[in-house]
């Protein structure tokens, strides 16, 4: 089991004849992604590792019955993507694209919202449901198959958490980035509500960093509704106040909130053990569940 | 992207919301010619990238040109929060009946704009809505529909204002909402707006800030890269496209995203002191690597280098031929630790080894911080 894909999930990639998402088809294809369709408009009739390339959404729901889409999209035209990819019908968007202006992350974000159509990211590696099939741009090798769900802000710390936990012999369910901006389509508590759901999942990882309010948000929903044990880590310690560390989400404000000292107190009270690094994540893992 | 006060103070102008006359002076000389024209008092205002200019000394009422003389030479040598000031605002002084606070900005987690206002201004709202929550009242602004006149009227309403009061500060509040619309803030802030005795409503100061990632939409602005980054290998670093933030220790890192960044960071600063943060984002190349050795070795005093980066979107093998051609080329000796994990690991490793580059085939950071700990002692 898992939660928003399997190797059944019908997933069309937009963008796909681009340098990126030629390369990155042909990495979800050998990972055993079930990619009925891509699209990138004037680019219809082409093949792309053996995948059809349509100018329109619409078309590759009608003849391949796409029910999610991977985004690699240049910035600028992520906007105008999203609506008509949500207007053709498709339910789950994964957004990997970098540096989309915030005003139009908002205006998706809300069309999203009204029509009830999941996104994840944008900045973000994807989602991988381990062993089956991966919308995104994450290493396939760095995961295990297993029983531990993992959210994670950061997408090169969600590569170092997994790696970290599969060398000790514990798996990943699925695994999914948030995406790193400040504003972000769908949040954690969303996230831990389908990994709560999920029998495939026993253990829940949420990797944080500084700057924003998603950890102590999902502070709140743990302690509401969470029954399965959940391990945190927060990255940032050391970093200055009010300054940006890449990231446009990971800041200090001056006011004091978005600080990793105020987002691990806040999972500690609801019971969530937090780890000092990537590494530590494993030994909290152990105490709570065996490898495998 | 922070703007300098008269930048924004112009965005304001265009859309229609009332300022005072100012002008700007780069000498005391230039300084007392603009408050002539200007006529007296003026305010002088240090331009410079930072809050709590009040506080820092930064700003001062001139009555006299003596005052103006005498003024504009005390802030234009000083530094405020450690920027030196270049450049001062000469604005007309006003008397002020009232003050307001004004702001549109985002909510980052629920993901829409947040209109903010308060009938109490000049000071920091937070300190207003700790002490005197009444006094602010907040509201979400659907992006699609935008901030409607009866809306701003109604946020006025809750915070006491009525009669012109309550017509004029709306129309500011809707005005405020169309600069942080049209150019893409992150915030756009009037602290204060200030009714005058003789009813005037005029915005004394500006707080915009531009999302970098819009910027390209907006070449109008004319934003100089030089003028907002101040720090000479920050602004390296965004020509190149990757986020360098210097900091005060010798150890350089270069990872291949931010998270991954910090967590190098904050294992490094356990026992050692990283001379920067540098995340390359997901665009790696030979190219872009070999410019990265080059932006972190400017710091000087860098004793070693800390590389910790994966293959998913980026294709590794490639940047550690750019690492290597680097330092072949520039004789580097100093230690270069390399973490490199996920597509194409087998290649990257060979070709660090091969040029001296020491790697680390452990999965965990501490590891790879622990190993480099031991080289910098002379370990093997």
């Amino acid at each position: 089991m898992s939660i928003l894909l399997n190797r059944e999930t019908r997933v069309l990639v937009q963008g796909i004849t681009g340098r990126t998402g030629r390369v990155q088809t042909k990495w979800m294809l050998d990972y055993g992604t079930n990619i009925v369709a891509g699209v990138t408009p004037g680019k219809g009739g082409e093949i792309v590792e053996g995948v059809p390339v349509y100018d329109t959404v619409t078309e590759t729901v009608a003849r391949h019955g796409a029910e999610a889409s991977v985004f690699f999209i240049p910035a600028p035209a992520v906007k105008e993507a999203a609506r008509q990819t949500i207007d053709a019908g498709i339910r789950l968007i994964v957004v990997v694209t970098e540096h989309i202006p915030v005003h139009d992350v908002m205006e998706i974000k809300e069309y999203a919202r009204d029509r009830e159509v999941m996104i994840i990211g944008p900045t973000t590696p994807g989602i991988i449901t381990v062993g089956e099939a991966k919308m995104g741009i994450m290493p396939g090798n760095v995961f295990t198959p297993g029983r531990i769900g993992i959210i994670s802000r950061s997408g090169t710390l969600s590569y170092e958490v997994s790696i970290n936990l599969a060398t000790a012999g514990f798996g990943q369910s699925t695994v999914v980035g948030i995406g790193a901006d400040p504003v972000v389509f769908t949040n954690m508590p969303e996230l831990l509500r389908l990994f709560e759901k999920d029998p495939g999942t026993d253990l829940i990882v949420i990797v944080g960093e500084v700057g924003g309010i998603q950890e102590e948000k999902a502070a709140e929903f743990i302690d509401r509704w969470v029954t399965k044990p959940v391990v945190a880590y927060i990255a940032g310690l050391n970093a200055p106040a009010e300054k940006r560390l890449g990231h446009a989400g990971a800041i200090i404000q001056g006011d004091g909130k978005g600080t990793p000292q105020s987002k691990i107190a806040a999972l500690m009270e609801v019971g969530v053990d937090v780890a000092r690094s990537p590494a530590q994540v494993v030994d909290l893992v152990r105490r709570r569940l065996k490898p495998g | 992207m922070r703007l300098y006060e008269f930048e924004g103070i112009e965005l304001f102008r265009r859309e229609g919301i009332p300022v005072p006359e100012y002008a700007l002076a780069t000498s005391p000389e230039e300084a007392l010619e603009k408050a002539q024209g200007i006529g007296l008092p003026v305010v002088l205002k240090a331009q410079v990238l930072v809050g709590g200019r009040w506080l820092a000394g930064g700003v001062e009422v001139a009555k006299s040109l003596d005052d103006v003389l005498r003024a504009s030479r005390r802030i234009l040598g000083s530094s405020i929060r450690g920027m030196p000031v270049h450049k001062i605002m000469v604005a007309s002084g006003v008397e002020v009946a009232q003050e307001f606070y004004l702001s549109i900005s985002i909510d980052d987690y629920a993901g829409t704009p947040l209109a903010i206002l308060s009938a109490e201004g000049g000071v920091s709202i937070d300190r207003i809505a700790r002490e005197r929550s009444e006094a602010v009242v907040s509201r979400f602004v659907s992006i699609s529909q935008g901030l409607k006149l009866s809306e701003a009227r109604q946020m006025c309403r809750k915070v006491g204002l009525s009669g012109r009061d309550l017509t004029e500060v709306a129309g500011v509040l809707t005005a405020l909402y169309r600069v942080f619309r049209t150019y893409d803030a992150l915030i756009a802030e009037i602290n204060p707006l200030v009714r005058t005795p003789e009813g005037k409503y005029l915005a004394l100061d500006a707080k915009v800030e531009i999302d970098d990632s819009s910027l390209y939409r907006h070449p109008d602005l004319n934003l100089k890269l030089e003028e907002h980054i101040l720090n000479p290998l920050e602004r390296k670093g965004r020509e190149i496209g990757v986020s360098y933030l210097e900091l005060d220790g010798d150890i350089a890192i270069i990872a291949s995203g931010a998270g991954l960044g910090m967590t190098t960071m904050d294992i490094i600063s356990q026992r050692m002191r990283p001379a920067n943060f540098l995340e390359t984002g997901g665009a790696i190349t030979a190219d872009l690597l070999y410019k990265v050795m080059d932006l972190v070795l400017q710091k000087k005093g860098v004793k070693a280098i800390f590389i910790n980066i994966y293959g998913g979107i980026n294709p590794i093998h490639e940047g550690a031929r750019g690492i290597v051609r680097y330092m072949q080329e520039h004789n580097i000796t100093i230690p270069v630790v390399a973490k490199a994990l996920g597509n194409h690991q087998e290649e990257t490793w060979e070709i660090f080894r091969q040029h001296g580059v020491h790697v680390v085939t452990d999965v965990s950071t501490e590891k790879g911080v622990e190993e480099l700990a031991r080289l910098l002692r002379g370990e093997k």
